[in-house]
């Protein structure tokens, strides 16, 4: 791939905006690829459920809903490689991602990066993913049939995932630092009503307590200072997001969270760099207002390439 | 080729023959085995000269799984000469199963 071949457009992720951009610049004309290191859908393929994508009335897999996504994109000529990025020069001319497969240059560049689950930041976490310390229940819940689990968080994720655990699992522990749920209210009753999930409010994970796995948390209340040993096999964080833009920082505008500045027009700080989905300053991350970005990013782009380079 | 779906008998031929074999540990239910099954299957057809790339559903293929030690999946194992040479948990991307695939193959 380390040709001169010059892309109109790189989308660097493959998860809605980023195939909803695809679509939208392959329906241009726009000589397009994605650069996805695994595959489409990004945080969405690992979401069993989604109902609040209109045109799914009875829901669908997040997974089957990336694979429609980068099949529509691809029937109208785009392209997707299977490249892990590695560096990225946005300001060169033309723009230039360097890529586990080689270089790419783009007169434009999508960043679609998305976002990853924020860890607890306790010691031993990292040793014990997949010994008891896990980030996504759709995924790893079946393990915990019949066990005891803790999940620690108060929005939306983390309601999700104490509601689908408590199906699986024994018992399940919402643990939450502050008195009330964050969550959208559908959550509350389901949840109050589940006889197996207990609630700890007011309180932190202090340390992980293990053997050759996970045997239990420490818990701090928030209010009293107490700390107290609850017993699990499990621990489900969902404590929110962080960004992908490790790459990209130092080169464009980032907020105080780490993710790329850029209004409803999608333009970042850089020209011709457009920043689509999780991975964009915005109010609502969710699958809707990731592909709106996506077609708005080619347009801008489109206008972008118009105007020369 | 595609990946192979493997019992406990075709998995226990494949790795008595001279080819290291790949197998990918998963099952229908794991959300992340599906997400790496389109980089696996092209893994399977590059690697088609050098590897037999296979698939064991742990649901089918409970006491094979608990065997092998996998606790978690998916889990992709590389076997030479019968032995286990290494494996990786959950990789991120297809360029991290390509490194995989090359630092078990020289050890």
């Amino acid at each position: 791939m380390n040709n001169n071949r010059v892309y109109d457009m790189l989308v660097v992720g493959g998860g809605p905006g980023g195939y909803t951009a695809a679509l939208y610049a392959a329906r241009a004309g726009l000589d397009i690829v994605v650069l996805e290191k695994l595959s489409a859908g990004g945080q969405m393929a690992l979401t069993e459920q989604i109902d609040n994508y209109p045109g799914f009335e009875n829901g669908i897999d997040g997974y089957s809903l990336a694979e429609k996504m980068q099949k529509q994109a691809e029937r109208f000529g785009a392209r997707s490689e299977y490249a892990e990025v590695l560096r990225m020069d946005l300001t060169a001319v033309p723009k230039l991602v360097e890529t586990s497969e080689g270089i790419f240059r783009g007169k434009t560049v999508v960043l679609a990066t998305g976002a990853d689950p924020r860890t607890l930041g306790v010691a031993g976490e990292a040793e014990l993913v997949g010994r008891g310390v896990a980030y996504c229940a759709a995924c790893d819940g079946m393990f915990y049939k019949g066990k005891t689990v803790v999940v620690v968080g108060g929005g939306n994720s983390a309601a999700a995932d104490a509601l689908l655990l408590s199906r699986v699992a024994k018992k399940v522990i919402l643990v939450h630092r502050r008195d009330a749920l964050r969550a959208t209210k559908i959550y509350h009753e389901p949840l109050a009503q589940a006889e197996n999930v207990e609630f700890r409010w007011n309180s932190t994970v202090s340390a992980l307590l293990s053997g050759d796995r996970l045997t239990g948390v420490r818990l701090r209340d928030t209010v009293t200072g107490e700390e107290s040993v609850v017993d699990c096999d499990g621990v489900f964080v969902s404590v929110g997001r962080q960004p992908a833009t490790a790459l990209a920082a130092g080169q464009l505008s980032l907020d105080k969270g780490g993710y790329i500045v850029a209004g409803e027009t999608t333009e970042t700080s850089v020209p011709g760099v457009y920043a689509v989905g999780d991975v964009r300053t915005k109010p609502l991350r969710q699958v809707v207002t990731a592909v709106a970005d996506g077609a708005v990013a080619v347009h801008m782009a489109e206008e972008y390439i118009a105007g020369g380079i | 080729m595609a990946a192979m779906n493997m019992n406990q008998e075709q998995f226990e031929q494949a790795i008595r023959e001279e080819k290291p074999v790949l197998v990918d540990f998963w099952a229908p239910w794991c959300g992340y085995c599906r997400r790496i099954g389109p980089a696996y299957e092209k893994i399977g057809e590059e690697y088609a000269d050098s590897l037999a790339v296979g698939k064991i559903n742990i649901d089918e293929e409970p006491r094979l799984a608990g065997a092998e030690g996998i606790e978690v999946i998916p889990t992709l194992v590389l076997y030479r000469n019968g032995k286990a040479v290494d494996s990786i948990t959950a990789p991120g991307s297809k360029a991290e199963i390509d490194r995989f695939i090359q630092g078990a193959l020289a050890k």
